[in-house]
């Protein structure tokens, strides 16, 4: 079952890897492949067993995957030395600003909705 | 007779294995230092790369030779981020009924996070590949580190970008939305899984169910609308 649902995986990365040279070179191939399953799932309206287990097999060791790449940081400290202002100032104030206003606003349409379904 | 210990060392070290199962190794113990201890600083990922880091400086082993020894598990990043379409399938079946609220959300304070950590790093004067590595800071790091490789930034820089985010977002978040007055379950959940991705997910389940939930929606609808939006922005900026 987990190798069927990771066959399914596989193709449709394969497929989205084809498509960026095809005809979407600006999309990386596992997100033309992720909007692919998407569709797919949207279509079919549910998800099956094989892919279900799979994926959450796979997300589950998501961040050993990563490693490898991300210790890639190892070759590019001196980069976040000389930056480190622009870094730490562009990271905290958009993430604290950006949260502020992200949640204000949902919080405000929210209310709008209900406010509209109670006068209809 | 003597032994030859170096020639046996260099073996073991160059050897693929090693780099596979310094890697798993690393990764288990930062996760049972963050089970044990709770603390959001100590994110799994965050700590495990740091050990990585400092274990290849120890042994004086090239980035690069370890790079080339893990595509075992490099492989399987493709598929894995693939993979991520079922849970955004499941959460978006789950919130039908404000879906109009989360896709306005989505559309104006994700775009506004994205210009204003973008703007304020090329404001101040960062490197051009810096820059990119920011721009999707509020991404899941798998598609984090793709769209910053696809605009021309790092992606081991993206994905500490993406981490370090992560990581203010759940410590300050809650307390933060608390001060202007955001309670509503559904826009706590929101803010924090679009700004703070899976870190902020996790908080967000300490919090409640609700937030979890929508955290989690935000979370991966975030990251897909970035992913799909942000390399074309660029190219057509460009």
């Amino acid at each position: 079952m987990l190798l069927r649902g990771l066959t399914v995986l596989v193709l449709f990365q394969l497929l989205g890897s084809a498509l960026n040279v095809l005809i979407l070179p600006v999309l990386p191939g596992p997100i033309i492949g992720l909007v692919l399953l998407f569709v797919y799932l949207l279509v079919v309206g549910k998800v099956n067993q094989p892919i279900n287990e799979a994926a959450t097999g796979l997300l589950r060791y998501l961040p050993v995957l990563l490693l490898p790449p991300v210790a890639g940081v190892l070759v590019h400290f001196n980069d976040i030395i000389v930056d480190i202002w622009p870094i730490a100032v562009a990271l905290t104030l958009s993430a604290t600003v950006s949260i502020v206003f992200a949640g204000w606003l949902m919080q405000k349409l929210i209310e709008r909705q209900q406010k509209r379904k109670e006068q209809a | 007779m003597s032994l030859d210990w170096q020639g046996a060392l260099n073996v073991v070290l160059e050897h693929p294995l090693f780099s596979v199962g310094l890697t798993l190794a690393v990764y288990q113990l930062a996760q049972a230092l963050y089970a044990r201890t709770k603390l959001m600083l100590l994110q799994p990922l965050l700590v495990a790369v740091l050990l990585l880091v400092g274990t290849l400086v120890l042994l004086r082993m090239d980035y690069q030779l370890y790079k080339n020894n893990t595509q075992l598990l490099t492989l399987l990043l493709g598929p894995a981020t693939v993979a991520l379409a079922v849970p955004l399938y499941q959460n978006i079946k789950r919130v039908r009924q404000v879906l109009l609220p989360t896709l306005i959300t989505l559309l104006v304070a994700g775009t506004f996070a994205t210009v204003l950590g973008v703007g304020i790093a090329w404001l101040m004067g960062a490197e051009h590949m810096i820059v990119m590595a920011l721009a999707p800071k509020s991404v899941t790091t798998p598609i984090a580190m793709l769209v910053a490789e696809q605009i021309g930034g790092s992606a081991s820089l993206a994905a500490v970008f993406v981490m370090i985010t992560g990581m203010l977002g759940a410590i300050f978040g809650v307390e933060l939305l608390r001060l202007f007055r955001v309670v509503h379950p559904a826009a706590v959940g929101m803010a924090l899984g679009m700004v703070a991705h899976a870190i902020g997910t996790a908080r967000c389940l300490q919090e409640g169910e609700e937030q979890g939930a929508f955290a989690a929606l935000a979370m991966s609808m975030m990251g897909v609308i970035t992913a799909v939006a942000l390399p074309l922005v660029v190219a057509l900026l460009s």
